[in-house]
């Protein structure tokens, strides 16, 4: 223990950057959920484009599932990331504000440059790894010092102890590196050129495009927010995590058995078909491990039930754990490859991808930021309860919307695709297909509608906690950004 | 130096680089995509590194207020 700790000098945790996290998280949550919607209405009725190149479905499509992956999720992990590793490791961000402010910067940068780029034209083509090469080297950048900043915090801390959460961060940050540098390996035409090719070619490009594709569903968007439900929950519900062993348990075997599941995207492929079921296989053996997370989650509310009608905030986190179960039992049914024969390529994916973004992701994500909003700037508590028990039942309904008419679409695709006559010949064109989906697609826009609005009555509510005056704390004793030490 | 001061003089000319590199890139660009990309990448580099100025002089005055 350092010497200004024992003496009880408070800890200036470097709060200003988280704040700019959350605001960054709430700017691109809107964004990602407005495009979300713009090109789901494009599907409905195509030329809404109004054959603009930049409008078309292509180009804005990687830029809904970048705003929505890494703007809204990436920030709001920064966000909480920061919050959780200097409050548990009772240490102030390794780095200095410098380095705090060029991650936030930084990290912002990258997400407008690679949503310009898109909207231009220019992409590697990959899915979740569009950006061309200068991008991608500038992530890489930020993201080795975002591990500087992250771990060296975690070597300064002043706890013997690194709680759980962090070994959920820590494993995200790791792997996303490590993911991003192997996938997105490339030769240049030139050096002061966009264009480069992939140092893969043929099957094992799809092969490591799947691993990195599926890992970085494993950990940007399973481990680090399971980190962030291991601090948040116990928090909103003032209760010890059920089980810190179940934790520890399911963090080596999520972790160790996420990097052989990608796959399971690319069955009945060219892909042999040892490797085929090997990514099946460890597909199905997840589920145990990620619903022992999910267990976690929801039993460290054991006592603490009552809860869930008085506070809305808690409501978004813990059915974001609910659904993280549905999706993480939803995906190793779909990685079971006759399953996955009627399931792949139609909108059941979409569907099943939704319940993850939006029930998982962005309801864990509301839940934290909820929770710390009015810790970050001091006030007593949230503007409205009301508007976030609002917020909740509207962006519920719209989630429901959105994935069971994903549902219906995909398997009524599906069974019309494979569907003959007596003949043998297909029963229907595929322009059938589009046809009978086509009233499905405006049930899902009007899903992604209530998601957006309940986002903006979201954003009107944080609004009115940092700026009212009913939200003001009546002790202000203890400066901002100043935790007393044993306190 | 403070560890502040450390951080901004070394994020400054790591900063201060990348700003150099984007204005190679944009010299040099065969496409709208790298122009686009240098000549942001060297505004992204003046901005922040004049706040890390601005910073470090808002830093110094506070701690001139705050001494006896």
């Amino acid at each position: 223990m350092s010497a200004a700790v024992a003496a009880g000098v408070p800890i200036e945790y470097n709060e200003a950057v988280i704040k700019k996290f959350v605001i960054a998280t709430m700017f691109w949550g809107v964004v990602a959920f407005l495009v979300g919607i713009a090109i789901a209405a494009e599907l409905c009725w195509p030329t809404i484009s109004f054959g603009l190149s930049f409008l078309n479905f292509g180009r804005l499509r990687p830029v809904h599932t970048s705003a929505a992956i890494f703007a809204f999720g990436g920030n709001a992990l920064f966000a909480t990331s920061f919050y959780v590793v200097q409050r548990t490791c009772r240490a102030r961000l390794f780095g200095g504000e410098a380095l705090a402010n060029f991650l936030f910067w930084g990290y912002n940068f990258f997400i407008v440059m690679a949503a310009l780029s898109y909207v231009l034209g220019y992409s590697r083509g990959q899915e979740y790894s569009e950006p061309e090469w200068h991008l991608e080297l500038f992530l890489v950048l930020v993201w080795v010092l975002y591990a500087v900043a992250f771990i060296g915090t975690v070597l300064m801390r002043e706890e013997p102890h690194i709680y759980v959460a962090n070994w959920f961060y820590m494993a995200f940050i790791l792997t996303i590196a490590v993911l991003v540098l192997g996938n997105a390996a490339a030769l240049p035409v030139s050096f002061f050129g966009a264009k480069s090719y992939s140092a893969y070619s043929g099957v094992q490009n799809a092969m490591i495009q799947w691993w990195y594709g599926h890992n970085a569903v494993g950990f940007f968007l399973t481990a680090a927010f399971l980190g962030m439900m291991y601090y948040f929950i116990p928090k909103q519900a003032n209760r010890p995590v059920y089980s810190y062993r179940l934790s520890v348990v399911h963090f080596w075997s999520l972790i160790f058995m996420y990097m052989w599941a990608g796959p399971h995207h690319l069955h009945w492929t060219s892909l042999p078909d040892w490797t085929q079921t090997l990514g099946m296989a460890f597909s199905i053996m997840l589920w145990m491990p990620s619903w022992g997370g999910m267990i976690n989650g929801l039993m460290t509310l054991s006592g603490a039930w009552d809860k869930l009608r008085t506070d809305p905030a808690l409501r978004f986190s813990v059915t974001a754990v609910g659904f993280y179960g549905i999706a993480t039992f939803e995906g190793p049914v779909m990685s079971i490859r006759d399953v996955n024969a009627l399931s792949h390529y139609t909108d059941w994916g979409i569907g099943h991808v939704h319940s993850g973004a939006l029930g998982w992701v962005a309801f864990i994500s509301f839940g934290a930021i909820y929770y710390m909003v009015p810790a970050l700037w001091k006030r007593a508590g949230l503007y409205s309860s009301k508007l976030t028990a609002w917020h909740y039942w509207i962006a519920t309904l719209g989630i429901v919307l959105y994935i069971t008419s994903m549902w219906v679409a995909g398997i009524m695709q599906g069974l019309m695709w494979r569907a003959y006559d007596q003949y043998g010949f297909l029963q229907y064109s595929f322009v059938e297909s589009v046809v009978a989906v086509h009233p499905y697609y405006i049930i899902r826009l009007m899903g992604g509608v209530l998601f957006l609005l309940g986002a903006l009555i979201m954003v009107f509510n944080l609004v009115m906690t940092v700026r009212s005056p009913s939200t003001q704390r009546q002790d202000a004793a203890v400066p901002s950004g100043a935790v007393l030490v044993g306190a | 130096m403070s560890g502040d001061t450390v951080s901004d003089v070394v994020v400054g000319l790591l900063v201060a680089v990348l700003g150099l590199a984007g204005l190679f890139l944009t010299a040099g660009a065969l496409d709208d995509e790298i122009y686009i990309f240098g000549l942001g990448l060297m505004a992204f580099a003046v901005l922040f590194d004049l706040g890390l100025i601005k910073a470090h002089f808002d830093r110094r005055e506070r701690a001139k207020g705050a001494a006896p």
